[in-house]
């Protein structure tokens, strides 16, 4: 069984601290936890809202409906009414008339702390009390989460938790039934805190951005890590001046990484393509958002597939990878590094703010895993040359400061890097490049096949799509279906042979195929058309901002 | 011995540019400084100006118009043992890459950025520049340039650039000492505008129109007098000021960096 628990307000009234304090609690009552956010673009006012889902089973998704809103304002109060599922609970901070509980949080903070900012933790207490749960526990949580700030930060939030329960009882509040914990699993991690652990022990010294939503969190993620694992932030500014200065850094000799955005991303394209000609390892985490333009800058989305897999001019190698979870945004970071500095070209790893803001306790990510090999030549010989012709097209790669000189052309160039309109050579250095591409296409990632490979329907999905698409297929099999989930973590180069193995071959034409993704001209199932994988399967579309969720697909498959 | 230019090298610059002196004189001037070319990187953008880079002997990152202040500066950032040095054209450096040039700056990295500033844009065939005077024609600008000329020397003073100097192509020992100073500068950023005469593109601005008109900065000018430089960088027309114009002592981008406190970031990779 599950609970799902809806903390809704404006911005800067304590929703993310009010769902953060219940994520952790709840993960460490042995909880499996999920949680994800919905915020609008601005810092004050408007209405945001964070889901904090627990369960005594691991989970993949949100849920529409809430069995308990917290609702911090009036507007939050009205807007969610339509949210509580039958039997749910809608606590108001403020008096109320029935079936709303009315708890005045911050006057009760106001009373027991002489400060309004602990609300959030009354709250909590009032959501401990209502799931039946032991406000002691929540008391224990905050004793350790406060420790840093002092005994007397602890006793008043713990007076506010306290009091926030007994109220919960005062006024009679309705009990919603909740899992029971058990052993605590693993740790809370962001999508964005993965991404940014996978770069850090990846090797990462050099990380520029201009700030741009969903990106931020990640950026702002390795600033905390800069310290202990020796980076260098700046950030830049403009995202061409980003892209521009990990080239600069990546030619150097460091692993070095730009965040951003969509629209970022597009001023970055240019570099991109340098990196390409250059031959630079560079990796780039594109978090995209709804577009085109600004679009919505807080919301999600998968619209970015065509542009990564196309951005630049010319040809040149790349490899994109769509992370489907937590632990694939770290361990595909970890992963972008290494092909990068394998094949020296871009790699680009796509996010969205679904990815980014979801929270789950997940087994450790290792923090102090191995920096992955930069592939350089430590003594270059006299007569080196940066873009000697090889079999693979990968050249042996040795960095300024040594032995020999290194020389890079952004004009297409002699094996010595320097400038040259020799059409022969540049037949051979442009074929010298996309040589590369082989290797890559044969070190691509397979999809991952979820449920039994010879069902009758696939659910065919990339990125962070595979949360909610993993939670349709449970919830599909639990009722009998014969069904299966295909998730892509690489869509470029794409693992042609694979894909081929778990979309096509024998019985292909019995079975039912649909696409799953964030955006609305089926971008993937476009791509896959293109290898010839899919033919005309069916397309599951959404674009409104939000997230998919595991019963929303289900309703929509069997409607 | 340092070849002036490698003979197999198919140069791209007209009979008479301004280029020849200003690669010439840099040559001298890495000898001169006593940097070891191998820890020598050149950055530079797209433009005549950004091709010297191949001419001479150093490491080098050639990459897009406009862009070589920021790889520079992640190259400084990433081995600080190593000399950064800019050669760029007005174009790289103030239009396309104006952005990047405040912004370097006011970090203060310890790059050395040479401008050849020949007031019109020569690669595309004669259009007005960014230092371009008022009424400047050509044949996009057909009625002459609208737009007052950006003026690199009082931005820079603007900022508290730590090392700012104009010099000209036409005065070689002028261009040699010059660079040296830039070259010697250890307290962070250093511009140094070198009128640099377009002998195909631009008839007004030659070398007998500078030579006529620049004026070496009075040994007496206190250059750490930001008020007195910022005068003489608002000189122009009958009267150009040559010659290091400004300097301020602020800590250097690298120097603030917990980062690099164990050395170069580059030496620290495990």
């Amino acid at each position: 069984m599950d609970v799902n628990v809806r903390v809704a307000g404006e911005a800067g009234q304590g929703v993310q601290t009010t769902g953060e304090l219940l994520v952790n609690a709840f993960a460490g009552m042995g909880l499996h936890v999920f949680s994800t956010q919905v915020y609008m673009s601005r810092v004050r006012g408007g209405l945001n809202s964070f889901d904090v889902r627990a369960a005594d089973r691991e989970l993949f998704s949100a849920r529409r409906s809430a069995d308990l809103v917290v609702a911090l304002n009036g507007e939050a109060r009205d807007a969610l009414k339509a949210d509580v599922a039958p039997g749910g609970v809608l606590l108001f901070d403020g008096k109320a008339d029935p079936p709303v509980v009315g708890i005045n949080f911050t006057e009760t903070a106001r009373q027991v702390s002489q400060s309004g900012l602990m609300a959030n933790t009354v709250a909590a207490g009032a959501v401990f009390s209502v799931l039946g749960y032991d406000v002691e526990t929540l008391c224990d949580y905050l004793a350790v989460e406060f420790k840093k700030k002092g005994p007397e930060v602890v006793e008043k939030n713990v007076n506010c938790a306290r009091r926030g329960a007994e109220l919960a009882r005062e006024v009679a509040a309705p009990s919603v039934k909740a899992p029971v914990g058990g052993r605590p699993v693993g740790k809370v991690y962001s999508g964005s805190e993965a991404f940014a652990l996978g770069a850090a022990t990846a090797g990462l010294k050099f990380v520029a951005a201009y700030p741009m939503t969903p990106s931020t969190p990640t950026f702002t993620y390795l600033a905390a890590l800069a310290d202990e694992y020796g980076i260098v932030v700046e950030q830049a500014e403009d995202e061409i001046s980003a892209v521009n200065m990990i080239c600069g850094a990546t030619y150097a000799g460091v692993p070095a990484l730009a965040t951003t955005s969509g629209g970022g991303f597009a001023l970055m394209v240019e570099g991109l393509s340098l990196a390409g000609m250059l031959e630079l390892p560079i990796v780039i985490m594109l978090a995209q958002r709804p577009a085109p333009a600004t679009g919505l800058p807080t919301r999600t989305g998968q619209e970015d597939l065509k542009f990564a897999i196309n951005a630049g001019h010319g040809d040149f190698a790349r490899a994109v990878y769509a992370p489907g979870t937590i632990e694939e945004a770290y361990a595909l970071m970890r992963r972008s590094f290494e092909t990068a500095h394998k094949y020296q070209t871009p790699a680009i790893i796509m996010s969205d703010q679904f990815l980014a803001d979801v929270r789950k306790n997940v087994m450790p990510l290792d923090a102090a895993s191995r920096p992955i090999d930069r592939c350089i030549l430590e003594n270059p010989p006299a007569d080196y040359m940066r873009y000697a012709v090889t079999e693979s097209g990968v050249s042996p790669r040795a960095i300024p400061g040594g032995p020999a000189f290194v020389i890079v052309d952004s004009d297409e160039h002699m094996e010595d890097g320097h400038i040259t309109e020799d059409l022969e050579a540049r037949v051979r250095l442009q074929d010298k490049r996309l040589r590369k591409l082989a290797g890559m296409a044969a070190e691509a990632m397979p999809p991952a096949v979820y449920g039994p490979p010879d069902a009758a329907h696939l659910l065919v999905c990339w990125g962070s799509t595979y949360m909610p698409c993993r939670e349709a297929v449970d919830i599909l099999a639990a009722r009998g279906d014969s069904v299966a989930m295909v998730h892509f973590p690489q869509v470029f180069p794409l693992n042609v042979k694979a894909a081929y193995a778990a979309l096509s071959g024998p019985g292909a034409a019995r079975r039912r195929v649909t696409c799953i993704e964030g955006n609305a001209t089926a971008q993937f199932a476009m791509l896959l058309r293109q290898y010839g994988v899919v033919g005309d399967c069916e397309h599951l579309l959404k674009y409104n901002g939000l997230a998919f969720t595991g019963e929303e697909i289900v309703g929509r498959i069997l409607r | 011995m340092i070849k002036k230019i490698p003979s197999d090298m198919d140069v791209a610059w007209c009979p008479g540019c301004g280029d020849f002196p200003i690669l010439e004189t840099f040559d001298r001037a890495v000898a001169a400084a006593g940097i070891d070319r191998r820890n020598l990187v050149l950055c530079s953008g797209i433009g005549q100006a950004s091709k010297l880079p191949h001419y001479t002997q150093a490491n080098v990152f050639n990459g897009l118009h406009g862009r070589p202040i920021p790889a520079a500066t992640a190259v400084k950032v990433v081995n600080h043992s190593l000399e950064v040095v800019v050669t760029a054209g007005d174009g790289d450096t103030y239009g396309e890459g104006g952005n990047h040039f405040i912004h370097a700056i006011r970090r203060n990295v310890g790059i050395k950025v040479f401008v050849h500033n020949n007031q019109v844009y020569a690669l595309t065939k004669g259009q007005a520049s960014p230092t371009s005077d008022l009424g400047y024609v050509t044949k996009i600008q057909t009625h002459g340039v609208a737009a007052v000329p950006f003026n690199p020397i009082a931005v820079a003073i603007a900022l508290d650039c730590t090392f700012v100097a104009r010099s000209f192509a036409g005065d070689k020992e002028h261009l040699l000492a010059t660079m040296l100073e830039a070259l010697k500068h250890k307290d962070g950023f250093a511009l140094l505008d070198i009128l640099q005469p377009c002998v195909t593109f631009n008839k007004v601005n030659t070398y007998k129109w500078y030579r006529d008109r620049v004026r070496k900065v009075d040994s007496s000018h206190d250059p750490y007098d930001r008020m007195k430089a910022l005068a003489l960088a608002l000189k122009w027309g009958d009267e150009i000021p040559i010659g290091v114009i400004y300097r301020s002592k602020r800590p250097t981008f690298e120097s603030q960096l917990p980062a690099l406190s164990k050395g170069p970031l580059v030496s620290q990779y495990a």
